[in-house]
């Protein structure tokens, strides 16, 4: 912080990432719908905004990284912003997928006559429960105990232990998606069969799609403590990273139950 | 001006709820209420044993073999395919 200043907020200089990621979101959104539909042009427009979005996340991070580390902006206070902010963001998501599961429940607790009167759909294959799908569920908590470890291995001071930690975190990432991209290809259904196929596949492919967020906001953690940026008192950035990783592998369990399990047998 | 300085000094308790200002305030989301170098070492031996659990269990799942059903009768609501996918061919397998 520089000397001089005698308040302990960050005042934020003007930026252009604000108004560059507008524009990259809405070249994605309006790109996709032309994608979908018979426009031509929709998959150029929507790679260009797919491309300026991402470049837009990587160079604000760089900024707020630098912010933070090289020139100690983020005071005290200055850390409650993000860590208010994430948990809002969190419970959105929660929301999120949440309604996905509840899509599924809807069509499953009362059949209609067309897919039969039964659930799963009459003529529809399904996993069994008690293979990939059982096999993929406890991965994504010994990952979050992993982060737990890295979270304690922080606070305790051991560097080492901590990118260790966080090592193990990712690979268990990897290999639960390793999994789940498996069990698609295995799967005697496609997303294009019946409600079943809808519903099953885009709550249990948007969790995976959170899986891999989570697994690089840990990659990019994992990144930051090995060159020295996390410390004993200050590591916001890697707080969210466990408090996301932890969102995401509670929430498995709830696909797990209902849509595999219940929905499945 | 003593009185101003009384008030102030006052409502500065008052503030504080007469308690001395710490010299290393709670984090409220910190989860190091406990000994780090124990809680540490609990959850790394956690983790290995989750390792450990998801290897058994990956063996066990992998070497039972997979279940080939039937394909289901051409019912109405299976393989809905309107258009076709972005590489063009209408079927992925």
């Amino acid at each position: 912080m520089i000397e001089s200043q005698r308040h302990s907020y960050h005042l934020v200089d003007p930026s252009p990432w604000p108004i560059s990621g507008s524009l990259g979101a809405l070249a994605t959104t309006v790109g996709g719908v032309m994608y979908m539909h018979p426009f031509q042009g929709g998959a150029t427009l929507l790679s260009l905004g797919l491309i300026f979005l991402l470049y837009t996340m990587f160079v604000w991070w760089r900024d707020v990284i630098r912010e933070s580390t090289l020139e100690g902006h983020h005071t005290k206070v200055v850390q409650l912003g993000p860590r208010y902010g994430s948990i809002p963001f969190i419970v959105s998501e929660v929301m999120f997928l949440f309604a996905l599961f509840r899509a599924s429940s809807h069509s499953s607790l009362a059949p209609a006559v067309e897919i039969g009167g039964i659930w799963p759909p009459k003529g529809i294959g399904v996993l069994d429960p008690r293979e990939i799908p059982f096999l993929n569920t406890p991965i994504l908590p010994s990952s979050g105990a992993a982060v737990t470890w890295a979270h304690h291995a922080i606070l305790a001071g051991k560097e080492k232990r901590a990118v260790y930690a966080l090592v193990a975190t990712v690979s268990l990432a990897l290999v639960s998606t390793g999994f789940q991209g498996m069990e698609y290809y295995q799967a005697p259904s496609t997303i294009s069969d019946s409600i079943y196929g809808s519903t099953f596949s885009l709550a249990t492919g948007f969790h995976g799609f959170h899986v891999i967020i989570g697994t690089l906001f840990s990659i990019i953690c994992g990144i930051r403590q090995y060159l020295g940026h996390l410390t004993k008192e200050h590591h916001v950035g890697f707080e969210a990273a466990a408090w996301y990783w932890h969102f995401v592998d509670v929430v498995r369990l709830f696909p797990f139950v209902s849509i595999y399990w219940w929905g499945g047998i | 001006m003593a009185s101003t300085m009384l008030r102030s000094g006052i409502q500065g308790v008052l503030r504080r709820g007469g308690r001395t200002p710490q010299a290393h305030p709670k984090r409220n989301f910190s989860s190091s209420a406990h000994n780090d170098e124990y809680e540490t070492a609990k959850w790394e031996k956690i983790t290995y044993l989750g390792i450990a659990t998801c290897t058994v269990l990956a063996f066990y799942c992998l070497s039972k073999g997979h279940h080939h059903s039937e394909p289901p009768p051409a019912y109405p609501y299976l393989r809905i395919r309107n258009k076709e996918f972005p590489w063009g061919m209408l079927c992925i397998t």
